[in-house]
């Protein structure tokens, strides 16, 4: 399980490294007030996290490669990646 | 020992998915009205608003042209129910477009997307027609990631009654093969049938993101009536903006 937290409008670490071919549970904890959509159509993942809440996706398998991903209501600021390896 | 129970989970939704398939396949396969629709994929987003018009255009050499529009409101009550409601109108040929029903319909997410071998849904339907006939179904939505290839099923029993029809229990299926070749393409194969009809054909879709949490989502496909009841040339369109 890789655990990643929503701070600020920020994903804290905005960067992760997951193994390749392999499905992985991820926590997204938003510790802001307001909501927050994770979003990755590289991942085809859409998730709205509710404000002060924990959200769980499941990501993968994926073939190795960098997949971007974004928050939805706060684009400019909320951006990572998910680099599988 | 983990990596052990994650492999017979995902074995047994795999056998509950082939088993469903091997009923609905061995049911006679049915439905009045127009089988081709909107297809269904069993996600839902909390805080989505969206407001959506659907249109058919049915063409054959043998009958008018018959044309239907589906203008829909839609919101989402929580992370797992999402409902909608439609004003439905129609024409024939040259006819003047009328209203031909309403319809409310309530879609639950069951499973989190990629958590299982495949994602499962339901969607239940209570459409009223114009002249007291009445119209329920429960839809089972199945979808499954094949790498960039998408699959979607859609099997639903439907129950009419009212004045004008015999009370009956139908069935329709409808199947989706999309390719995510990338936000603003998608190109799909649907297929439908039920009764009276069966049909195939080409689609294409995408979205575009209109700002922040704002999105459009479009698609256009022509549907090949495969048999003689089917009309030749079903034309469908939809233009969702979520909010």
């Amino acid at each position: 399980m890789v655990e990643i937290n929503i701070k600020q409008h920020l994903f804290e670490p905005s960067e992760i490294t997951i193994p390749a071919n392999t499905k992985i549970k991820l926590r997204i904890h938003n510790l802001d007030a307001t909501p927050e959509e994770f979003e990755s159509w590289e991942l085809n993942r859409e998730k709205v996290i509710m404000g002060n809440s924990t959200g769980t996706l499941f990501i993968g398998p994926l073939p190795p490669g960098i997949y971007p991903f974004f928050g939805e209501f706060n684009p400019k600021t909320a951006q990572g990646k998910v680099i599988v390896e | 020992m983990k990596v052990k129970n994650n492999f017979q989970k995902t074995e047994k939704y795999s056998l509950i998915f082939i088993y469903l398939l091997s009923i609905f396949s061995a049911l006679p396969v049915q439905a009045d009205g127009s089988v081709v629709s909107k297809i269904y994929h069993p996600y839902v987003q909390p805080l989505e608003t969206e407001i959506e018009l659907q249109t058919i255009y049915e063409k054959d050499d043998d009958l008018k042209d018959h044309q239907k529009y589906k203008l829909g409101y839609g919101q989402s009550f929580s992370d797992t129910l999402f409902g909608e409601i439609y004003l439905i109108t129609s024409k024939d040929g040259s006819d003047n477009l009328e209203i031909e029903a309403y319809e409310a319909e309530l879609k639950w997410q069951i499973t989190e997307q990629g958590e299982y071998s495949a994602d499962w849904g339901v969607l239940f339907e209570l459409e009223k027609e114009e002249g007291d006939e009445w119209e329920a179904s429960s839809a089972l939505l199945v979808e499954r990631e094949w790498g960039r290839l998408v699959s979607t099923v859609n099997l639903s029993v439907i129950y009419e009654w009212g004045d004008k029809v015999d009370d009956e229990l139908e069935s329709k299926l409808a199947l989706q093969l999309r390719y995510r070749h990338s936000p603003r393409f998608e190109p799909a194969i649907e297929f439908f049938s039920g009764e009276g009809y069966q049909g195939i054909g080409p689609l294409i879709m995408g979205r575009e993101t209109l700002g922040q949490a704002k999105k459009l989502r479009w698609e256009l496909g022509g549907i090949f009536g495969i048999d003689g009841d089917s009309p030749d040339l079903t034309v469908k369109t939809s233009l969702e903006y979520e909010f």
